[in-house]
């Protein structure tokens, strides 16, 4: 009988740093840009400056801890950012109707879930491509919103409303939400039967049907998880300023999806974290804040957005390729 | 691909294409003149260039989600090389055409070598070229064309717009090549099993190359055709044409999955969208309304498209 | 003794085919009930009636001692059916543990995940299957086909199964790991597990089964004690008529050697390979799964170029870097998986037929559509494809037809080389003959063959010469005259042994 010696257990920081890798590469960055940033100009380090990045942008993180579930789902959301328009236009037209603020808050959030369950249902029941769905509903929802509103913007708003102003225990609200939420979602994520299932129809929908997976209901809810969290995105979104535009901000989908793409989360499905995604959109709110300190043009930003999708996925791909080479028996 | 299904799907699109018109004529007296006809062919132009080569670049599987980006880079990248390095006109266009090519052939590469799928290429690549068409131009648009040049967009040869014919002779050269030609026959190959294609000898990468540098050039004469109808270069032109090209695409007939599709049926989806446009202004309504609408047909479009084909061997 | 599933009177119609009639079926506890028939016979569909994914059209299933008409995954697995299945299905970014427990891992009292015991317990089960090196943090892409079979079995005791249903099991192991899979079934056996065994490997059936059905065109031909069938009796029940000759060998005609390989090498894949091939020969690679066989051939088909060594056509060192130019040279390749590499299954015969010599049916650029369905009738005359015609879309042939349309769109590119991976896997005996028919036929008229089998009654039927690799070297090169299961077999076990005493 042959003798087979038990594998070495890695240790738990190989292990740990092996998991989270993409999470670690982020964070330094993250440290890095601060660091070169402020020495070629120190006011970047400013508490105000700072405070800003974070704050001002924490709606994007937020958003993209949906995304990150869909696209760790095998999915992804190209109108999630018409989507935000839509909602922060209700919202505020809620707000000045003389409804409660907090149901302005709030509506949204069904709203949200409402909106893109049906999306899910195409998806999962009508078996559509979630690209092409949602390149469809980002038309049905952008040319909706300008149709609807005819362009005016919501004037007036009650200073109750602007949440995203308020500051609680020392540090603004949103900071908050975007902390505990990406918390209380990377829990969720990982411990529980609902998150990890999410995971497997990511990694291989099939073999997920069959250990019994409801993979078309969780489609479905997903997606419905993913429209909530819109709905949050918006309440930090659109009590930032007195007022609501008629559009979104541009290319705000992109930036979504970029923060989940960049942070690791795969856009085969399958893996990834929402601390990664929010590191991500922290980052990226950083990175367009410093080209403002280092004197480069903004109108550049959309191109450090692109080129940053794709060095991280030819990086991702590179990485694959070469594990699947090693593999091989 | 089969006699039986061509009369399925083209058929039907035919007959819709059949009843809209008639429609539209009874909407408006206005809608059956040659004016007016000529008119949509030119606004239906750069959307169909894109569109009919997106129908191969559909049929290997594939999707180019950065045309409208490379339209408006190279849009913007034109008024440049003519006003800010000052190049002949002609000589512009040319590099022009030549940029476009090129951002396709970026896509091409990424996709081919890198093996990225081609969803989150193109998503990467629609941010970086419309980026560089933002940071480039500054929003600053480019103006003062000479008068020759309208002729392109604007004027006719041959009594119908300029425009037309080159549309027209891209769409015979096209369709020729994907039902009759040895590279269509590989690219329908690829799109129904890459694989098996792979090792068959087919050339695969290469048809891939070709076919997203052919996008991007098909975007980049899309973007002269825009500058001389409009008179004008801004940074945000061919915003959103994506989505008209894939539905125009999918509209006629070509599966999302890849490996079944027309250029027929994409002329007949582009008729169709363009006649809705053209019905819906006439009635009055706004161009987001008409936004809101092309979005519900690609939506149901697929779906009932999904549902026909549910049973069928794939 | 009730039996823990029992089927009666179950059909199953698939686009106006029917593929199951009238079938009764039962696994009693204890025992390895094998499952054999031809492809097509109606042997997968049963299995997923019984796993819960097909809901038959008529008939009866009993689980235990509720009766039902059909069953979700949900209630197969609640019942104690479990399945591990050819295409594993398993998660490959996700861990060994994970994929054990997925869809039923043990939680706390808050209702999360409990990581520690699902560590625990898996480490148990693995332990139990004599796998004590497979590391229960380990992610599942990463390990090796035997060991990802390990995990499924793991993930069907962890549901307390029953009956364990599996399906070609073996098809991808190498010798030592099907013998500790044996083990590990006899002891499951002996629990009072109920196995459903479905493999085309009669010495495995005779092994291991207690029972034995035979399928054959949906219909069931008899259910057996093993004690009372012979390999000989239960060919016949599956074919429908005696097999004297499977392998039919005419006499060999040799010419020039066509191609020579020095020293080939792909990192440690394939290592320091040197070998001949004449015209006319049929050359068999034998060895175990994972030897470097399909490797060798990518190399020179040119999917993977070699990264060291020299090959040399007709005495004339080339570098192959693309299958394209493979072909140009000469070398055609009739792929292991012929569903995914060898067929475009939505096309035609036709247009399946002319895929690797499309410049012979297009003048110029254009494509000549009459001749491309004439020379399909003419494969399909030659080669005896039972199909309706050039237009008949491949998807609804047989295995065994499909891969003779893979091997007549390859005899179109009028090759010198024609290398084949496991010619008739998965195809029913009947066809198998057909093929072997064609191989020798082929090399009469000069045809040099490279044969890579897993199936040794095959090895020896047809080559003129084996090559055993193991671990990607050459370890041994038996003539015709010389090659008996036990030389070929010695071959390929001695290597593995001189390999674990190193």
């Amino acid at each position: 009988m042959t003798v087979t010696a038990p594998r070495a257990r890695r240790s738990s920081v190989a292990r740990f740093v092996a998991a989270y890798g993409q999470e670690i590469v982020i964070a330094c960055a993250l440290i890095a840009l601060f660091i070169v940033v402020s020495a070629i100009n120190p006011r970047f380090l400013g508490a105000n400056n700072v405070n800003t990045i974070v704050s001002g942008n924490a709606y994007i993180a937020v958003a993209a801890i949906g995304m990150s579930m869909i696209i760790i789902t095998g999915h992804i959301d190209v109108s999630v950012g018409a989507l935000i328009g839509v909602l922060a236009t209700i919202s505020g037209t809620l707000a000045v109707s003389g409804y409660p603020v907090w149901v302005a808050w709030t509506a949204p959030i069904f709203i949200g879930a409402a909106i893109n369950g049906g999306v899910g249902a195409l998806v999962a029941y009508g078996r559509l491509p979630s690209i092409v769905v949602t390149l469809g509903m980002l038309s049905i929802l952008r040319g909706g919103l300008v149709s609807s509103t005819g362009g005016a913007w919501i004037n007036d708003l009650p200073p109750a409303f602007q949440i995203a102003q308020a500051r609680w225990f020392g540090a603004p609200a949103p900071i908050w939400f975007m902390v505990i939420l990406t918390v209380l979602a990377f829990l969720w994520m990982k411990n529980t039967a609902f998150g990890r299932s999410l995971y497997a129809i990511g990694g291989n929908a099939e073999a997920a049907r069959a250990a019994g997976i409801p993979v078309e209901r969780r489609t479905v809810q997903v997606f419905m998880i993913h429209g909530a969290f819109a709905g949050i995105a918006t309440m930090l979104f659109a009590t930032q300023l007195r007022v609501i535009q008629s559009t979104v901000p541009p290319n705000l989908e992109l930036t979504i999806i970029t923060a989940s793409v960049i942070g690791g989360v795969s856009i085969l499905g399958g893996t990834g974290t929402v601390i990664g995604s929010t590191l991500a959109a922290v980052l990226f709110a950083a990175i367009g804040s410093a080209m403002i300190f280092v004197n480069v043009s903004a109108y550049w930003l959309r191109a450090v957005i692109g080129l940053l999708i794709l060095v991280t996925v030819l990086a991702d791909m590179a990485r694959r390729n070469r594990e699947f080479w090693s593999n091989q028996r | 691909m089969t006699a039986r299904g061509f009369l399925r799907h083209e058929t039907i699109l035919a007959l819709l294409v059949l009843v809209a018109l008639f429609v539209l004529d009874r909407q408006s007296d206005r809608f059956l003149t040659v004016d007016n006809l000529f008119n949509q062919g030119r606004l239906m132009t750069e959307v169909g260039l894109i569109a009919i080569v997106m129908t191969f670049v559909i049929v290997t599987g594939g999707i180019d989600l950065s045309v409208g980006s490379i339209l408006g880079m190279t849009a913007i990248l034109i008024g440049v090389f003519w006003k800010n390095m000052g190049l002949p006109l002609p000589a512009a266009i040319g590099m022009g055409l030549v940029v476009g090519a090129f951002a396709g052939f970026v896509n091409g590469v990424i996709i081919t070598r890198f093996k990225v799928p081609p969803l989150i290429a193109t998503l990467g690549t629609l941010a970086l070229y419309r980026g560089i068409a933002e940071g480039v131009s500054e929003a600053r648009s480019v103006r003062g064309y000479p008068e020759w040049f309208f002729v392109l967009g604007q004027g006719e040869l041959w009594g119908a717009p300029t425009q037309l014919w080159i549309f027209a002779a891209v769409a015979i050269v096209a369709a020729v090549v994907l039902a009759y030609t040895t590279f269509g026959r590989t690219t329908y190959a690829v799109g129904s099993n890459e694989v098996a294609a792979r090792f068959s000898g087919l050339g695969v990468d290469g048809a891939k190359i070709a076919i997203y540098s052919a996008s991007g050039l098909a975007a980049a004469i899309a973007a002269a055709i825009f500058v001389s109808r409009v008179s004008t270069t801004r940074s945000d032109m061919g915003t959103g044409i994506e989505l008209d090209a894939i539905t125009a695409v999918v509209l006629g007939g070509t599966s999302i999955f890849g490996g079944r599709g027309t250029i027929i049926g994409t002329l007949l989806g582009l008729v169709l969208i363009q006649s809705l446009k053209n019905g819906l202004s006439l009635a009055g309504v706004k161009s987001d309304g008409t936004v809101v609408l092309i979005g519900a047909v690609l939506i149901l479009t697929i779906l009932i498209s999904n549902l026909v084909h549910r049973d069928a061997t794939r | 003794m009730t039996a823990l599933v029992r089927l009666q009177g179950v059909s199953e119609s698939f686009a106006g085919i029917r593929v199951l009639r009238d079938v009764d079926f039962d696994v009693q506890p204890g025992e390895v009930h094998a499952l054999l028939g031809e492809n097509g016979a109606g042997k997968s569909t049963l299995i997923k009636i019984i796993a819960g994914t097909h809901a038959p059209d008529s008939g009866v299933i009993r689980v235990g001692d509720d009766e039902m008409r059909a069953i979700t995954p949900r209630e197969a697995a609640k019942g104690g059916n479990a399945t591990v299945y050819q295409e594993l299905l398993l998660f490959p970014d996700l861990t060994a543990a994970e994929n054990i427990f997925l869809g039923h891992a043990p939680k706390t009292g808050l209702g999360t995940l409990d990581w520690n015991q699902m560590r625990r317990r898996a480490r148990e089960l693995l332990d139990s299957l004599d796998s004590h090196d497979l590391d229960v943090d380990v992610k599942v892409g990463a390990l090796s086909v035997a060991n990802r079979q390990r995990i499924e079995i793991a993930k069907a005791l962890s549901q307390n199964a029953r009956v364990l249903i599996m399906d070609e099991p073996t098809a991808a192991l190498a010798d030592a790991d099907v013998r500790r899979l044996m083990i590990v079934i006899k002891r499951l056996r002996e629990r009072g597990v109920g196995i459903i065994y479905v493999s085309h490997k009669l010495p495995e059936i005779f092994e291991i089964a207690d029972r034995v059905t035979v399928l054959r065109d949906g219909a069931l031909i008899g259910t057996l004690p093993i004690a009372e069938v012979t390999e000989q009796t239960l060919v016949t029940m599956m074919v429908g008529r005696e097999i004297d000759q499977l392998f039919p060998k005419p006499e060999p005609n040799f010419g020039a050697t066509v191609l020579r390989v020095s020293n080939l090498g792909l990192g440690d894949r394939v290592r320091d390979i040197s070998f001949e091939l004449r015209r006319g020969e049929i050359l068999g690679l034998a060895g175990l799964v994972g030897s470097g066989r399909t490797e060798l051939a990518l190399i020179l088909f040119g999917i993977t170029p070699a990264t060291s060594g020299v090959i040399e056509l007709d005495g004339r060192p080339v570098t192959i870097t693309s299958p394209r130019q493979a072909k140009t040279l000469g070398i055609a390749y009739v792929p292991e998986d012929r569903g995914l590499q060898g067929l475009v299954r939505p096309m035609t015969v036709a247009q399946n037929n002319s895929m690797a010599a499309l410049s012979h049916v297009a003048r110029g650029v254009f494509l000549d559509l009459r001749a491309e369905a004439a020379k399909a009738a003419a494969a399909i005359r030659q080669l005896g494809i039972r199909a309706r015609g050039p237009d008949q879309i491949v998807a609804q042939l047989s295995g065994g037809n499909q891969q003779k349309v893979v091997l007549g769109k390859w005899l179109e590119t009028a090759p010198r080389i024609l290398i084949m991976d496991e010619p008739t896997r998965g195809i029913d005996v009947g066809a198998k003959a057909e093929i072997h028919a064609l191989m020798g036929r082929l090399a009469q008229q000069g045809l040099a063959i490279l044969m890579i089998s897993s199936e040794l009654p095959e090895v020896l039927g047809m080559s003129d010469r084996v090559l055993v690799m193991h671990g990607g070297r050459l370890v041994a090169t038996i003539d015709r005259a010389d090659a008996t299961p036990s030389t070929v077999g010695a071959a390929m076990a001695a290597a593995s042994h001189a390999g674990e005493a190193a």
